[in-house]
């Protein structure tokens, strides 16, 4: 039984990181270019993927799959903003539409290229820590390890750059952050590769774990809708909060009442705070 | 130290809308000079215009001599830096992280340390709340973080869009003293648009009167505070 609850904690944390990577790249790109992302997912997906040929096919070594994941989303993404996004730039509707096409258009070229089956990925490491009858895993103590890393770096980066400044002051004003000199026509493709790369990133460290295939990018995303409302938008404290306590609360519902109940308990405990709080747990009130 | 404006012959209209029609003005380096004029005037959008955040539909804006083109930032490599109407911190990011936004282009011969320290000291306020979220200081304390973002650029012109809007007497009268101290101190030029026709004018060795988007009328700061028409339209005496 307490194995049962260590180990269904120890799932949630990892659900609970895993969206939290998912909607930091989220909110960053709505906050910088008001586009709601519906392709977020599928740069999991592709990370996910990409993840399984460096570490599974080609046999490179874990961290250089991920970082392969990083570079190529980060190239990808800044291209994507160029040919789809910027020429809806100033126009919410549309550019949430084009972003519904360019996931329909990734998910069936990845269909296309690797077929519909899961691949399963190998873990990373075998074997098990135990620490005083509490047994973990070591492949789960690496991806918690390694979100925790990236989310550190990122955090480091918002907060403490002179570029991560700018993003920030981007997104609250954009007319006197440009006024000082943040050019936005960098900046927007900035942001959007930085989202696909967190996303990326978060589909690499968790392919062991949830799979590999061409529709795996759908929950995350959705996930990330969740944690971003529940948290509040654009709050960054709020999205820790929400995505620790929606894991959580997913993981232990499931292990204890199933998969199905787990959604139940998840969609009622948003309907509820929502009702209490409408900007989330610690949003702004503001459009 | 450099800082000559010369704005001539500038229009902006936004949509059928003329904002700005035919206005022509200028700042020698060092002046402070006011532009005051009642609500809709245009002296936002003029401000606005200078620094290329909204188009102009004609006119040229010169500052020492060389064009400055009408495309954000442009003004800013120029020097000019503005603090803009109703103050627009960034609300969510600390006091110290406003200020050093005001640094981002990075220009300017001094080391950034020494001009925030320099800032420091003009609003010791803002170094005791340095860390604090911008958007819970009060409103005055906005406006000198607003000031203070502004020179953090290391301007030659200093843009100031009404620093006296929405605040108390005392405190309009501590930013006036201050405005004249960083004019005196850095000799940086000031634009200084303002709805407090008193406190402008006295500031300002010029004064231009904005009316409909036009200059209607121009003169030395005492001049106009002592023009019956200024008096009567903007001083309620
Ligand atoms: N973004 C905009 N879109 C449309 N019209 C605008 C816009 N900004 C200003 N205007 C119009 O342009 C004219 C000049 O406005 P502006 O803000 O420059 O005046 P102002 O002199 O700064 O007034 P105030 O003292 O109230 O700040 C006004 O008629 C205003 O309604
Ligand atoms: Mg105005």
């Amino acid at each position: 039984m307490s194995f049962l609850i260590i180990q269904s904690l120890v799932n949630g944390v990892i659900l609970g990181l895993l969206y939290l990577l998912m909607a930091i790249g989220f909110t960053l790109v709505f906050g910088i270019m008001r586009v709601v992302n519906f392709a977020h997912g599928e740069f999991y997906m592709l990370g996910a993927f990409a993840a399984y040929f460096a570490f599974a096919v080609a046999g490179l070594p874990y961290p250089v799959a991920v970082a392969g994941a990083f570079g190529g989303a980060i190239v990808l993404g800044a291209i994507i903003e160029r040919v789809v996004f910027r020429p809806f730039r100033g126009d919410e509707l549309s550019g949430m539409i084009a972003s519904i096409g360019l996931a329909l258009i990734l998910q069936n070229l990845a269909l296309i290229a690797f077929g519909p089956d899961p691949l399963s990925m190998p873990s990373l490491v075998s074997g098990a820590y135990n620490w005083g009858g509490i047994i973990l895993p070591k492949s789960r103590v690496v991806v918690i390890l390694g979100s925790m890393v990236i989310l550190a770096i990122f955090y480091y980066f918002l907060m403490h750059t002179r570029t991560g400044r700018a993003l920030r002051a981007l997104v609250q004003d954009r007319e006197i952050a440009a006024a000082y000199g943040v050019r936005v026509e960098l900046m927007y493709p900035l942001g959007l590769a930085l989202g696909a790369a967190l996303a990326a990133m978060a589909g690499a460290f968790m392919a062991p774990l949830f799979g590999v295939s061409p529709f795996v990018g759908g929950t995350p995303l959705l996930k990330a809708f969740i944690v971003v409302i529940l948290g509040g938008l654009g709050s960054i404290p709020g999205a820790v909060i929400a995505s620790m306590l929606l894991g959580l609360i997913e993981s232990t519902t499931s292990t204890f009442f199933g998969a199905s109940t787990a959604d139940i308990v998840v969609f009622a405990l948003v309907i509820a705070v929502l009702l209490v709080r409408p900007s989330g747990l610690l949003g702004h009130k503001e459009a | 130290m450099l800082g000559q404006l010369e704005v001539s012959n500038l229009i902006v209209r936004y949509g059928p809308v003329e904002a700005v029609r035919d206005l022509s003005f200028s700042a020698d380096a060092g002046q402070i000079v006011a532009l005051i004029g009642a609500n809709g005037a245009g002296k936002s959008t003029t401000l606005k215009a200078i620094m290329g955040l909204c188009e102009r539909l004609q006119g040229s804006v010169r500052v020492d001599g060389e064009d400055v083109r009408s495309r954000p930032g442009a003004a800013l490599a120029h020097g000019v830096a503005l603090s803009p109407e109703g103050r627009r911190m960034f609300a969510r990011m600390t006091v110290q992280d406003n200020l050093l936004m005001g640094a981002y282009s990075g220009q300017g011969q001094r080391p950034q340390k020494e001009v925030l320290e320099q800032v420091y000291q003009y609003f010791p306020r803002l170094k005791e709340r340095r860390k604090q979220m911008a958007g819970s200081l009060s409103g005055g304390e906005q406006q000198m973080a607003a000031i203070g973002r502004a020179l953090m650029a290391q301007p030659r012109i200093l843009m100031l869009d009404e620093p006296s809007l929405g605040i108390a007497p005392i405190i309009v009268a501590d930013i006036a003293r201050i405005i004249h101290e960083i004019n005196k101190d850095t000799g940086v030029t000031v634009i200084l648009v303002e709805q407090n026709a008193q406190m402008a004018l006295q500031l300002a060795s010029r004064g231009y009167v904005l009316e409909s988007g036009q200059i209607e009328l121009s003169g030395t700061g005492e001049e106009l505070l002592a023009n019956p028409d200024v008096r009567k339209a903007y001083l309620g005496t």
